[in-house]
């Protein structure tokens, strides 16, 4: 064994990192492994969980409003059921057969509390002066003539109908509440079990938000599983394309899936030890594991291909580590902290998932850094290598090629200087025209069955966007409910709104009831004892439970339901903020109203997007900036560094308007991540420009900078292809993101070799002068 | 014979059957009319309760029955008789002051609930006993009660939302102390606890609690003021008579 050598750098800090590593291996190693073990147990804890509700702060005032409906009415997430055939009226025996069976089925289950179809609902009639209320379908097996009836009664009772019916009659729905609003992932495996034996006759569609959300948990597990073997599979092309090395490219490999396993660990600890909804892992946080893959395997090959060069002209591997580790060490710590920080300030972002998101992919990013400083030195120490193979006795042939790029942007400066300042150009007007879109509908391509679903559901049906306003106050007082009508009528006046009911439709259909089903008697009646004797007499004989979904035990509280088609965030803004207006002057007339409902969600959602979006990008260009400036003692540097990092910002944001993607919750991170990953590009930069500044000429300084900074830019954008593997996600914001970070990437390395060159050859008689003083 | 052996044994070794104890409390001597002040306690799986004051009489075993509101305060004035027939849909009718109209309710289901309680029409009704049938268990001490526990199964005759009782009996006063309820998913509905009292000979029931264990909904009744046998006549039960609530 050599000697061991008992200074490794000049550096105190970076000599005892690299004693660690070559003088104490296999302690460094087990050490390693062991608090990667410890980390990774906390995946038993690690939850995926895609509740729209969760995302948002708990203080807002929709959620607020929203907890206080589930609180007091039960799960207001429901799974919709629409079967029928296509051509053919669903009005026939057979089918409510089938109808009762589903009913039965469901209602069988602990973990529904109730299924609201035609055949659980209860009718009103007046029949030879009887005030009857009996079931819609009594029994299972109907006479065409019985069916007859219902559907007359039906179409006597449109709204009504619309909650059980298609507006063709071809199709039937049954809608689901869970027992709970957890675990909606096995509530939804349960409806689709047994629904799906009992409809195998009929065309079947699923839909609703409790539908949505339990279905996302199998989704996002499948699509990350996917997604993080085909960037493994892009990443080990890349690397074994250059270094040509298999136990080179089983290091790298080795580094990610540690970090990896770590970071879904430490979420899984981090949710069990706090318990907060921040930390559970959402459809945003599906791209999570590519990013720490593409960052730690950037670490990786730094350290991998720089070790290959030294030892090619070292011919000594523990010299060459230790040469390698005492140049890479401070870069690698420098651009860990910088994209460290760019995530930390999702912390400010007011969407939950965000928040857990900056944290989490911190502490992953910040395990690759130790593992990449400490374990892979130490990996690399163990092996015998041979120097002459062609890994190591040969330059590979990237960097060939980027030597040769890197003298083809120093020849044409200007040219490609104009390139990049058009882009970002035709960027800037490109940001007028973004989209921001939170329906989690339009993540799923059309064509694909869940999509399909829905959109069914949302044409044929009354939709599947819900609106609830909550009503205090005395639900027996006529003018209460005279001003709940008002809004119910005003609510109904878009036609994308197809129904809405409450308390006050069964109180006007219990009027004309009892009025010997005179249809002028459908309004509200003008007392409270009036009103109340219905409550009474409808309680002689109906269910108690039959109003618990529209009012409270001590009919104080009431909830209005209605339902929406999708409609796009203009329409949304539009909607809420008439609806807002009249609760204001509803308010004003005693009736105290809290509008919510999915729509007042995507609303909310849409405008905590656009903040989030902004202040992620200010605080991260911020503080990266603050970062560079302490670290290159320059505030002109911190200032140059988050130059290419604006504008490959801009350019896609500009771009995602030009190309019609929309701004979402999930894309809304592409900002941090292109901020966070593409900062490294510009460290590179700056420290290879300060370190030459010192030897090399002015004159030549710019084109010395890129051709010895331009290959590990180059290669590091380039192993960051593997976010290309997330094109390949069942999620279009998802495969969004995969796109626009190819092309971030590109952007960003270009940008740094173009823009900040020329920006850095403008300025090089202050930045040189400065430096050498 | 041999069925005859088995019989014999069987009365020898446990005493009555199931079915001979339920004709014994059918057959037990009851009051030939009842009148009282009945309250009814609603409580919530949430806790929030409703209360309901009603004034009552009854004759006939409470075939013929007509109940008047105290409270709360915004029912005051509602009233409500029902007259059961056998074989025909039982009457029951309403009187609404606020609409100055007398309305007939459909009684088509036995399953609804009487008055947003957890008392079912079905369990307010007599147990046909032709309809059912009755398993003796074994005899249980209840509350230091020794009582015969019966299981009661409807037959296919009954239209019943059960699937089974499990019913003791007190066995010196022939009074159900005890109930257990099953759906027809066989599940356990409903628990109920009867407490009695004796008047003028009769044992009489003063208080029941029922609790429906799925909904976590229960109901607390208590007849005050039992009078029995107080010569109530059959003309009080008249539609006339919901308009005005009687002075005694």
């Amino acid at each position: 064994m050599d000697k061991i050598i008992s200074k490794y750098s000049d550096h105190p800090l970076r000599s005892w990192f690299i004693k660690q590593s070559l003088d104490f291996p296999i302690r460094t190693i087990i050490f390693s492994i062991m608090i990667t073990l410890i980390a990774a147990s906390g995946s038993r804890f690690f939850i995926i969980d895609d509740d729209m509700l969760k995302i948002l702060p708990k203080n807002l005032d929709s959620r607020v409003s929203w907890d206080l409906i589930q609180d007091e009415f039960g799960s207001t997430e429901v799974i919709f059921v629409a079967f029928g055939k296509e051509g053919e009226s669903i009005f026939n025996p057979e089918a409510m057969a089938t109808l009762w069976d589903l009913t039965e089925a469901l209602e069988g289950t602990s973990q529904v509390e109730e299924v609201i179809s035609i055949s659980s609902a209860t009718r009103m009639d007046n029949e030879d002066g009887f005030m009857e209320i009996d079931d819609l379908q009594s029994y299972r097996n109907l006479s065409q003539v019985e069916v007859d009836k219902i559907e007359e009664y039906l179409q006597k009772n449109p709204t009504i109908k619309k909650r059980f019916i298609s507006e063709d009659n071809q199709y039937l729905l049954a809608t689901i509440q869970p027992y709970e609003s957890g675990a909606l992932n096995t509530f939804r495996d349960t409806i689709t079990t047994i629904s799906n034996p009992i409809l195998s006759n009929y065309e079947t569609h699923y839909g609703g938000q409790a539908y949505l959300t339990g279905t996302m948990p199998e989704l996002i597990r499948d699509d990350v599983i996917g997604l993080a073997g085909i960037g493994v599979l892009i990443m080990t092309i890349i690397l074994l394309a250059n270094l040509r090395s298999i136990a080179g490219v089983a290091m790298v490999l080795m580094l990610i899936g540690l970090s990896l396993v770590a970071m879904i660990g430490v979420m899984g600890w981090v949710y069990h030890l706090t318990g907060s909804d921040r930390f559970l892992f959402t459809l945003a946080n599906t791209s999570m594991p590519i990013i720490l893959l593409t960052i730690a395997n950037s670490d990786g090959v730094h350290v991998i291909s720089k070790f290959f060069k030294e030892f090619r002209s070292k011919q000594d591997s523990r010299k060459a580590i230790a040469s390698t580790m005492d140049c890479l060490l401070i870069p690698i710590f420098l651009t860990s902290i910088t994209t460290i920080a760019a995530f930390a300030t999702m912390m400010v972002s007011p969407i939950e998932p965000l928040f857990g998101y900056g944290i989490i992919i911190g502490a992953g990013i910040a395990w690759a850094w130790f593992l990449s400083s400490l374990l892979l030195p130490a990996v690399i120490s163990l092996k015998k290598w041979d120097s002459n193979s062609i890994a190591i006795s040969r330059t590979s042939i990237f960097e060939n090629i980027i030597k040769k790029l890197g003298k083809v942007v120093f020849t044409h400066p200007k040219y490609v200087l104009t390139f990049g300042v058009a882009f970002v150009i035709i960027g800037c007007t490109g940001l007028s025209k973004i989209i921001v879109d939170v329906n989690m509908v339009n993540f799923f391509k059309p064509g694909t069955e869940i999509r399909d679903s829905m959109d069914f559901l949302d044409e044929k049906m009354a939709g599947t966007v819900d609106i609830r306003v909550r009503a205090e106050g005395d639900m027996k007082s006529p003018e209460i409910l005279s001003s709940m009508r008002k809004l119910q009528d005003l609510m109904e006046e878009d036609e994308k709104v197809s129904t809405s009911f409450s308390i006050v439709n069964v109180v006007e259909q219990m009027h004309r009831t009892v009025m010997d089903d005179d249809p002028s008697y459908e309004v509200i009646p003008e007392n409270r004892e009036k009103i109340n004797n219905l409550f009474t007499m409808y309680s002689m004989s109906g269910d108690p439970d039959d109003f618990s979904s529209m009012v409270d035990y001590e009919y104080k509280i009431g909830l209005i339901t209605a339902f929406s088609k999708v409609m796009s965030t203009i329409e949304i803004f539009d909607y809420v903020e008439k609806m807002n207006q009249e609760v204001k002057l509803l308010k004003a007339e005693g009736l105290d109203l809290e509008f919510t409902g999915m729509i007042v969600i995507l609303r909310d959602l849409v405008e905590m997007i656009v903040s989030s979006s902004v202040l992620n990008i200010v605080f991260s260009l911020i503080i990266i900036g603050i970062i560079a400036s302490i670290f290159f003692k320059r505030i002109l540097w911190g200032l140059l560094a988050v130059v290419p990092l604006f504008s490959a910002v801009i350019i896609n944001f500009g771009f995602m308007g030009y190309f019609g993607i929309e701004l979402s919750h999930v894309t809304a991170l592409l900002s941090s991540i292109i901020i966070g990953v593409g900062v490294d590009f510009s460290i590179h930069y700056i420290s290879q420009y300060r370190r030459l500044a010192r030897t090399v000429r002015s004159d030549k300084l710019i084109s010395e900078v890129i051709e010895d900074v331009g290959y590990p830019i180059i290669l590091d954008a380039g192993s960051n292809m593997g976010f290309g593997a997330l094109l390949f996600s069942v999620f279009l914001p998802i495969q969004n993101i995969g796109g626009l970070m190819v092309f971030a990437m590109v952007s960003t390395s270009i940008g740094t070799l173009t823009v900040l060159a020329a920006l850095s050859e403008l300025l090089k008689h202050k930045l040189i002068e400065k430096d050498d003083s | 014979m041999k069925y005859f052996l088995i019989y014999f044994y069987s009365v020898f070794l446990f005493g009555q059957t199931g079915l001979e104890i339920a004709k014994m409390v059918d057959m037990r001597k009851t009051p030939k009319d009842q009148s009282n002040i009945t309250k009814m306690i609603l409580t919530n799986s949430k806790g929030k309760k409703r209360i309901n004051i009603i004034k009552s009489k009854s004759m006939d075993r409470n075939k013929k029955q007509i109940m008047w509101f105290l409270e709360p305060n915004d029912d005051k004035g509602v009233a409500f008789l029902k007259i059961e027939n056998d074989g025909k849909d039982d009457e029951m009718r309403m009187w609404l002051p606020a609409f100055k109209k007398i309305r007939r309710i459909s009684s088509r289901k036995k399953g609804d609930s009487f008055m947003g309680s957890d008392l079912s029409y079905e369990d307010m009704s007599s147990r046909e006993i032709e309809e059912h049938k009755y398993s003796r268990l074994e005899d249980e001490i209840i509350n230091s009660i020794l009582c015969y526990q019966l299981e009661v199964i409807p037959n296919k005759k009954a239209i019943s939302y059960y699937s089974k009782h499990l019913t003791w009996i007190d066995q010196s006063t022939l009074m159900i102390i005890k109930e257990e309820s099953y759906d027809k998913r066989g599940e356990l509905k409903k628990t109920k606890e009867f407490y009695n009292a004796v008047l003028k000979g009769y044992s009489v029931m003063e208080r029941v609690f029922v609790k429906d264990v799925q909904k976590n909904h229960s109901t607390e009744v208590t007849f005050e003021g039992l009078e029995v046998n107080s010569g109530i006549k059959e003309s009080l039960f008249q539609e006339k008579n919901l308009k005005r609530l009687p002075k005694n």
